[in-house]
C-alpha cells in the first residue's frame, strides 16, 4: 500500500528506490518538493509532509549522510510506517556498513544496492504487526477511576454543604463550593466541569438548571482564555491530589456571606498564588450574575475585569515560558553533572551524537535566540529541525558537542536567510520596461512600521538609477497620508529635476484624496502609469492590524483585483513573537480571499527600524522563516539615503554573538 | 692581599673581553653529545617548520573541478556519467559530492570532481568552501529551461565571475550546456549570445545595488572592458561553450554524449 520507498544519499544520488504497483508517476518530484521546503527550510522538526494526495514520511541519517522517504496516499494513515522507516534504517546501515564507510562520493556509484528482498520482508512483518494489533478493550467498571470513588462524593445536594470529594479537589472547587453555598449550584470550572457534569442532574430544580445553563454560558465566553490552562491545573490537580486526600476539607467562606475578619484572613489558606489568580479569573465572569446582592465586592475583583482580556493572553504566553525554562532548568542541571567528564569524554575520541548530548546545548542556544528577539515558536522549531540534522552524526576528534551544535546552528539560520530566488529588483524594472508596462510594488503592513517613509526612500533609489516613478496614495484613510506622500513628492522632484530626466518629471504622485476605494485608485494609477510610459508604479497602502478582517479583506481585494508584481510586507525589527502572528494572518487573508487557485501571496519582507536595534536581530529570522521570502530591503534611518540590502553572514553572526 | 687583587684584575679582563670568540672557545670545551643535541633540536624545529609550510600550502593548491548551476541542471547526473558512465536516478542535492577523478590522457592526471548543490539557499556557502581549490569551474546550464531561466543563470554566473577569489585564480571555464537530449533547446552558440547580453545589462545593475547593513558592497570586480559590450573573450580566464548530454540520447541504459566534456577535462 505503499507508492514509493526510497533510499538516497544527501548529494542526491538515489541508492535504492522501489515503486508501488500501479502507481505510474514517478516519485522524484514530490520528493524534490520535499527536500526544498522542508529540508532546506529547517522544518524537519516534524517528520510528515503533505502534497497533493500523499504523505511523506522521512527519515535523517547523519552518520552515513542518507535519506529515508516513504510516501503514501494520505486518506490511507497507516499506522505502521513510522516503525517502517526506522526498521529499514537500521537494516540498511547494517547490511551496507562496509561499503557505507568507505570516503568519498564514488561509493555511491559503483555500489548496487540490492535491498529488495529485505525490504519486502520488513514490509510484509510491519503490515502484519498492524493488523495483528488487539483491538483495544474497553475498561471494564471495576477498572475504571468512577468505582473508585464513594458514591457519597457524587451526590450533588443543592443548599447545604456539597462534599463533592473526587479524589482530591483544589481550591476552587472549594471555592466554588462555598458559592453553592450561597444559593448557585454545581461547578464552574471546565477542568473539573467534565467530571461533575455527569454526576447527574438529579437534585436540581428548574432554577438550578437554569442557573446551570447560565454559568456554562459564562464559562464558554471564557473559554478561549482558558484553554491553556486547563491542562496545567489538571496536571497540578493530580499532584495534589495525594496531598488534598489526607488534609481535611476546609470549608471556604466568600466575601458574600458575611464579614468575619477572622475569615477574610487568606494567608494560610491560600495555596499557591497562581492558583488563586487562576481561580479568581474563573470565578469572575459569573460573579457578574449574584454578585450585585448583598455586599459590594472587593476592588481586587472590580479591577481585574476590564484587564481580563490582556491578562489572559499574557497568562498564556507565560505558561509556555514557564514551561520553557522549566526544561531549560532541567536540561542545564543534567549537564552540569555529566559536564566535567563529557567535557573530556567530547575532546578524545569520536562518537556519534545523541538526542542527550545535544539537549542542554540546544536549550541554552533556544534561550540564546529567544533572548535576541526570535519568536519562541521559531527558535524552539529551529533547534528541533538542527536536532533531526545532527541525530547519529560522528564527531571529529577534538570537537566538542556544544561546537557542533552551534556551527549547524549557524549554517541553518545562514540558510534560512539567504534569498530562495534572485532579488534583483532593478533587472526586473528593466524586464517590465522593455515590456512597456509599469512594474507594481504594493506595501503592506501594520499601523506606523514605516511602510511611508520606506516608500520614498525606495522612490529615491529608484529615481538615482534612472527611472521613473509613480507614486499610489491608496491610503485613503490616515489623516495627513496623502499630504505626507505630496511632501515627498515635491522633495524627490526638486533632488531630481525633470530636465535631468528628459524632460519627464521623475516622480509623480496619484491621490484622489481620502475615503475612497483603495483598489480603485491603484487600478486607475496602473492605467495612468501605463499611458504616461512610468517605469515603477508604487502603491501605498494603509497600515491595519492584522486581526481586522473587513480591512484585511479590502487589502487582499487590492491585490487580488491589481496584480501587483511584488508585494512588500513592511515590518519593523523591534517586532518579537508578534511578527510570527502578523504574517500569518497576513498571508492567510491574501489566500483567502484571491479567486484564483494560485494566489499572491507575500513575495518580500522590508525590515525597518534596523538602527534602533543593536544586535537583537532576530526578527529577521522570524519573517524569512516563516514565510520563506526574501528580505529584500533594510531600511536603517530616516532618511532617504538610509536604504541598505541585507547581509546574511553578518546578521547571523550578530545573531550568535554571545 | 696583592694576589686577591690580582685575582679580581683577572676576573674583570675576562668579562671585558666576552665576545663570539670566547663563546665558540667555549662551547668546543662542552660535551659533544651534548652539542650534537642541540644540533639535531634545532634541525627538528626547522624540518617541522618545512613540512608544516608544506601541508598547508598543498591545501591551497587547486586541483578540484567544480561542477556548478541552477537547481536541476543536472550536475548530479553528469557527476556520476563522468566518473563511472552509470546512470543514476538523482533527487534534489543537500550536500557535495566529490571523488577523485582520472583523466582520460596519456599523463593520468587524477584530480577532484566536486559536484556542488544547486539550491539557492545551498549554493553561497558551498561556492565559499570550494571556490578556493578550483581549478576550472563547469558551469551547467538546463539548455530546455534556458529562456525561462536566463536571468538567474546570468546571476549566478555573474556573482561567480565577480568573486575576488574566483577573478584572482581566474579558472578556466567551460559552460556545459546540458539536456541536449530533448528537442528544441537552445544551442550553445545561442546561450553564449543571450548570456553576453544578460552580463551586460547586470553589469550596470548590479554596481547600482544596494550596499548591505554593514557597508560592505559586492565584489567590486569589473567584468570586461568598460565601454565596450561584454563578451567572454574580455575575462582574464579561459571560457569555452560546449553541448552535452548527460542523460544521453539512447535513454537512460545508453551512454552520455558527454565526450567534448571528457576531452576538455583531459587536458587541464
Amino acid at each position: 500500500m505503499l507508492d514509493f520507498f526510497a533510499i538516497f544519499s544527501k548529494g542526491g544520488i538515489v541508492l535504492w528506490c522501489f515503486q508501488g504497483a500501479g502507481v505510474a508517476e514517478s516519485f522524484a518530484a514530490p520528493v524534490n518538493v520535499l527536500i526544498r521546503s522542508v529540508i532546506l527550510q529547517e522544518r524537519s522538526g516534524n517528520n510528515s509532509f503533505n502534497h497533493n494526495s500523499l504523505t511523506l514520511k522521512y527519515k535523517l541519517d547523519n552518520e552515513f549522510e542518507l535519506v529515508f522517504v516513504v510516501g503514501f496516499q494520505k486518506i490511507l494513515m497507516l499506522t505502521y510506517v513510522d516503525k517502517l522507516i526506522d526498521d529499514i534504517q537500521l537494516h540498511f546501515r547494517d547490511r551496507y556498513k562496509n561499503e557505507l564507510e568507505q570516503k568519498g562520493a564514488i561509493k555511491y556509484l559503483v555500489n548496487d544496492f540490492e535491498f529488495g528482498d529485505d525490504f519486502d520482508q520488513l514490509l510484509r512483518e510491519a503490515e502484519e504487526s498492524s493488523r495483528l494489533k488487539d483491538p483495544v478493550v474497553m475498561r471494564t467498571f471495576t477498572q475504571s477511576l468512577k468505582s473508585q470513588k464513594t458514591v457519597k462524593s457524587m451526590i450533588e445536594t443543592k443548599g447545604g454543604d456539597k462534599g463533592k470529594e473526587q479524589g482530591g479537589k483544589k481550591n476552587k472547587n472549594a471555592k466554588k463550593e462555598a458559592e453553592e453555598v450561597a444559593g448557585a449550584a454545581q461547578s464552574k470550572s471546565p477542568p473539573t466541569s467534565k467530571k461533575v457534569v455527569v454526576n447527574g442532574n438529579q437534585d436540581l430544580t428548574k432554577e438550578e438548571l437554569i442557573q446551570r445553563n447560565r454559568e456554562e454560558m459564562f464559562r464558554k465566553m471564557a473559554k478561549s482564555g482558558t484553554a491553556t490552562r486547563s491542562p496545567k491545573p489538571q496536571k497540578e490537580k493530580e499532584k495534589e491530589k495525594e496531598e488534598k486526600k489526607k488534609a481535611a476539607k476546609a470549608k471556604r467562606v466568600w466575601d458574600n456571606c458575611g464579614t468575619n475578619l477572622k475569615e477574610l484572613d487568606y494567608s494560610d489558606k491560600v495555596n499557591g498564588s497562581q492558583d488563586a489568580g487562576l481561580a479568581r479569573e474563573h470565578a469572575e465572569p459569573e460573579m457578574h450574575l449574584e454578585s450585585m446582592a448583598g455586599d459590594l465586592r472587593d476592588v481586587d475583583y472590580e479591577s481585574s475585569e476590564p484587564e481580563d482580556e490582556e491578562e489572559e493572553e499574557e497568562e498564556e504566553e507565560e505558561v509556555e515560558r514557564v514551561v520553557v525554562t522549566e526544561a531549560s532548568k532541567t536540561g542545564a542541571k543534567r549537564g552540569g553533572l555529566g559536564g566535567m567528564f563529557g567535557m573530556f569524554k567530547g575532546l578524545v575520541g569520536s562518537k556519534s551524537l545523541t538526542q542527550e548530548d545535544m539537549e542542554p546545548v540546544l536549550d541554552k542556544m533556544r534561550d540564546h535566540l529567544i533572548a535576541k528577539n526570535v519568536a519562541a515558536d521559531i527558535a524552539s522549531r529551529l533547534c528541533d529541525s538542527v536536532a533531526k540534522k545532527l541525530e547519529g552524526k560522528v564527531m571529529g576528534t577534538f570537537t566538542t558537542v556544544a561546537s557542533t551544535v552551534k556551527q549547524a546552528l549557524q549554517d541553518s539560520l545562514v540558510q534560512i536567510l539567504q534569498p530562495k530566488r534572485r532579488v534583483d529588483i532593478l533587472r526586473d524594472v528593466m524586464e517590465a520596461r522593455s515590456q512597456r508596462k509599469p512594474f507594481v510594488i504594493t506595501f503592506c503592513g501594520v499601523n506606523g512600521v514605516g511602510k511611508s517613509t520606506n516608500l520614498a526612500k525606495i522612490s529615491y533609489w529608484l529615481i538615482e538609477n534612472g527611472f521613473s516613478v509613480l507614486i499610489a496614495a491608496c491610503d485613503t484613510f490616515r489623516a495627513g497620508a496623502v499630504e505626507q506622500l505630496r511632501t515627498h513628492q515635491r522633495r524627490l522632484s526638486m533632488l531630481h529635476p525633470s530636465d535631468q530626466h528628459g524632460g519627464r518629471p521623475s516622480v509623480q504622485l496619484f491621490e484622489k484624496g481620502y475615503g475612497k476605494d483603495a483598489a480603485g485608485i491603484a487600478m486607475e494609477a496602473i492605467a495612468y502609469a501605463r499611458n504616461q510610459v512610468f517605469d515603477v508604479v508604487l502603491v501605498d497602502t494603509a497600515g491595519r492590524m492584522q486581526d481586522n478582517a473587513p480591512l484585511m479583506t479590502a487589502l487582499a481585494k487590492l491585490i487580488a483585483v491589481n496584480t501587483p508584481d511584488l508585494v512588500l510586507f513592511v515590518g519593523e525589527a523591534l517586532v518579537g513573537n508578534e511578527a510570527v502572528d502578523q504574517l500569518v494572518k497576513f498571508n492567510q487573508a491574501l489566500a483567502d480571499h484571491s479567486m484564483s487557485d494560485r494566489p499572491r501571496l507575500i513575495d518580500g519582507i522590508v525590515l525597518t527600524k534596523f538602527d534602533t536595534i543593536d544586535d537583537k536581530v532576530g526578527a529577521a529570522i522570524s519573517m524569512t522563516y516563516i514565510t520563506g521570502q526574501p528580505i529584500v530591503f533594510v531600511g536603517t534611518g530616516q532618511t532617504y539615503n538610509d536604504l541598505r540590502s541585507l547581509n546574511a553572514r553578518a546578521v547571523v553572526s550578530a545573531l550568535m554573538k554571545a | 692581599m696583592d694576589e686577591t687583587v690580582s685575582l679580581d684584575l683577572a676576573v674583570e679582563d675576562f668579562s671585558s673581553e666576552h665576545d663570539i670568540k670566547t663563546l665558540i672557545e667555549e662551547m668546543n670545551y662542552q660535551d659533544p653529545a651534548f652539542l650534537i643535541g642541540i644540533f639535531v633540536s634545532l634541525a627538528v624545529v626547522i624540518i617541522t617548520i618545512v613540512l608544516l609550510k608544506y601541508f598547508l600550502g598543498s591545501k591551497t593548491t587547486r586541483n578540484a573541478v567544480l561542477l556548478v548551476g541552477l537547481c536541476d541542471a543536472g550536475k548530479t547526473l553528469l557527476f556520476s556519467r563522468l566518473l563511472l558512465g552509470r546512470f543514476k536516478r538523482t533527487q534534489t542535492s543537500i550536500a557535495e559530492n566529490s571523488a577523485i577523478y582520472k583523466a582520460k590522457n596519456e599523463r593520468g592526471s587524477s584530480w577532484t570532481l566536486v559536484d556542488l548543490p544547486g539550491h539557492e539557499s545551498l549554493r553561497p556557502q558551498y561556492v565559499e568552501k570550494f571556490k578556493a581549490s578550483a581549478r576550472a569551474l563547469v558551469f551547467v546550464v538546463d539548455s530546455a529551461l534556458f529562456q525561462k531561466e536566463v536571468r538567474d543563470v546570468a546571476e549566478f554566473l555573474y556573482s561567480l565571475l565577480t568573486d575576488s577569489v574566483v577573478a584572482k585564480n581566474a579558472p578556466s571555464l567551460v559552460v556545459a550546456c546540458n539536456k541536449q537530449d530533448i528537442r528544441m533547446t537552445k544551442s550553445a552558440k545561442l546561450i553564449q549570445q543571450q548570456l553576453e547580453k544578460e552580463l551586460n545589462t547586470l553589469r550596470v545593475t548590479r554596481s547600482a545595488t544596494l550596499t548591505s547593513q554593514d557597508g560592505s558592497v559586492g565584489g567590486a570586480v569589473y567584468l570586461g572592458k568598460k565601454g565596450r559590450d561584454f563578451e567572454f573573450s574580455q575575462l582574464p580566464m579561459k571560457v569555452e561553450f560546449m553541448e552535452c548530454s548527460a542523460r544521453g540520447h539512447q535513454g537512460d541504459e545508453g551512454d552520455a554524449d558527454i565526450e567534448a566534456l571528457e576531452k576538455y577535462l583531459a587536458k587541464l
